[in-house]
């Protein structure tokens, strides 16, 4: 009955992790993770890790919708509906995916897993209460810490009077010396930014034409509202571009 | 009370309760509205119509996500209320974490709305879908809280021990900000009155915009199962679930819960709902600390 279980979530745990890779939009590859991760919640569940088990169906649903709702924020494809190709910068993600494959395989195999049966009526919250609270703690304070921060982060660079002013009025970082010129980055000549994330590093970006397409026209559009507060940045710009390369990636 | 028999008086209990919750849902709105009559027929005739209906699809949806988010959600209702002990140790899933098992589930819901909202690729859908997603997780934060804090008193996260600790004094007395603000959470995950970003009238129905058929049916079927399972988990956190004198223990939880779930409903009918914006300010700078005090009361009074 436990291996049945065992190896119907483990295949379900598989299958959506491949699905992660071969659908074409960000909720739908989200959620497959989300599937994944609640079937490996599944089999802790079935080696009487009650509390961990339970825990992780939870965080997973919570850190995926917000996850999803992130991305589709930041990748401006506003339902996550618009097919996008999920996988990019083949040769490297292939090499990548072969050397951890390798890895872990070799890491099952070299090492003496622990075979010893949970004893009946061993209260198993307890000592993972006492886990954390003890030898482990500073561990885990370290990893809270990191993860507040990272959240206070991502609420400062996506509220709208964000951490410059006000976005709808054009935020620009303030110059270094009282008067000066904004920080930051600043505007490149010229438009043709294809949107392809050519440098890489940028997680989960399609990088096509049909997406960076959206994006300029976005970008133009806003040119045409507030050009005028905009032009002091941009020395030289193009007729249909000219706000193009403003945009990170 | 062995296995079978407790999975069959939950069932029971559900579909009993889904069927009460639509009658007293159309009794209520018609009390407050100060019309007369009590349509008792009438979900049953508006499910009737909406089964024999045709199923209309929109261009290119997401089918499978469509069908899964309307049987997700009846079934976390339903796991809602098979963790609710009916007696001592005879809760269907008894397992020592089912205060956290419960809070997956309230999580959960909210993916399933969201993916409710999306599935149909329809603009009132999706934007019914973003405004709940808003609004649902900080309101779940809150519920986080108000059950820690009825968990402490037990020193454990099983609704069973729970109950158990309430023999001398209800939650409800002893905690009495939990049970208010478990209320508002209970409004959330039914989709009802000032909570409803999800699916109000005004985005034509929001997630449940392009529903028809047996989904409409069934959709509504699922908010009126997890306002059941709600209920249920309520009446137990706080009320003291199948603790009573005289009648038999399901009895006094049923009692218990059908008036969580009255009170549901009728605040469901008699808050206004606000603009998002200023919901989630309410939640964050409001509620969110209110439950906090609830919790370090409760942790207090632990330690004392």
């Amino acid at each position: 009955m436990t291996d049945i279980a065992f190896y119907t979530l483990s295949a379900l745990a598989i299958w959506s992790g491949w699905r992660v890779f071969r659908v074409d939009s960000m909720i739908r590859a989200t959620f497959a993770l989300m599937v994944s991760f609640i079937s490996v919640a599944g089999i802790a569940l079935l080696m009487s890790a009650d509390y961990i088990g339970v825990a992780t169906v939870f965080m997973m649903a919570v850190e995926m919708m917000v996850m999803a709702l992130f991305m589709v924020m930041f990748m401006m494809n506003p339902a996550g509906l618009n097919p996008m190709q999920m996988v990019h910068q083949y040769r490297f993600s292939i090499g990548a995916g072969i050397v951890a494959f390798i890895g872990l395989s070799v890491a099952v195999l070299a090492t003496n897993l622990p075979h010893n049966p949970l004893p009946a009526g061993r209260d198993t919250m307890r000592d993972l209460g006492i886990e954390l609270l003890g030898a482990s703690m500073l561990i885990f304070e370290t990893a809270g810490v990191t993860l507040l921060a990272t959240m206070l982060g991502a609420v400062a660079l996506s509220s709208r009077n964000g951490r410059f002013g006000n976005s709808e009025e054009g935020a620009l970082p303030p110059g270094l010396h009282p008067g000066g010129t904004p920080a930051g980055r600043k505007v490149e000549k010229g438009g043709g930014h294809g949107g392809h994330g050519g440098h890489g590093g940028h997680g989960g970006h399609g990088g096509h034409g049909d997406h960076g397409m959206k994006e300029s026209d976005k970008a133009g559009d806003k040119g045409d509202t507030d050009a005028g507060h905009m032009h002091h940045h941009a020395p030289a710009p193009d007729e249909d571009h000219q706000h193009t390369p403003k945009k990170e990636h | 009370m062995s296995f079978p028999v407790a999975f069959l008086i939950m069932l029971v209990f559900l579909l009993f309760g889904i069927a009460l919750a639509a009658i007293l849902d159309g009794v209520i709105y018609r009390r407050i509205a100060g019309r007369p009559g009590i349509p008792v027929l009438m979900p049953f005739y508006r499910a009737a119509a909406h089964l024999s209906r045709q199923r209309i699809e929109t261009e290119a949806p997401d089918r499978l996500n469509w069908f899964l988010a309307i049987g997700g959600y009846i079934a976390v209702g339903a796991v809602g209320l098979a963790v609710v002990p009916l007696g001592p140790e005879s809760a269907v899933i008894g397992i020592k974490t089912s205060v956290v098992l419960w809070g997956a589930c309230e999580a959960l819901v909210v993916v399933l709305v969201f993916l409710h909202g999306w599935s149909p690729n329809s603009p009132l859908a999706l934007i019914g879908a973003y405004r709940y997603v808003a609004i649902g997780l900080p309101i779940m934060l809150l519920s986080m809280f108000v059950l820690i804090a009825a968990a402490l008193p037990a020193q454990s996260l099983d609704l069973r021990e729970i109950v158990i600790s309430q023999e001398d004094i209800w939650n409800v007395i002893r905690q009495p900000l939990g049970l208010p603000l478990f209320l508002l959470l209970g409004l959330s995950l039914t989709l009802r009155g000032p909570f409803d970003y999800a699916d109000s009238t005004d985005l034509a129905g929001g997630t449940a915009a392009e529903d028809s058929g047996a989904y409409r049916a069934g959709w509504q079927v699922a908010r009126l199962t997890m306002l059941v399972g709600f209920s249920a988990v309520a009446a137990t956190a706080f009320l003291g679930g199948y603790l009573g004198p005289v009648l038999p223990g399901p009895v006094w939880l049923a009692l218990k819960t059908l008036v969580v779930m009255v009170l549901v409903i009728g605040l469901s009918h008699l808050l206004a709902r606000m603009p998002v914006a200023r919901m989630l300010g309410l939640i964050w700078k409001v509620l969110l600390p209110i439950a906090f005090v609830d919790l370090l009361l409760a942790g207090l009074v632990a330690l004392a």
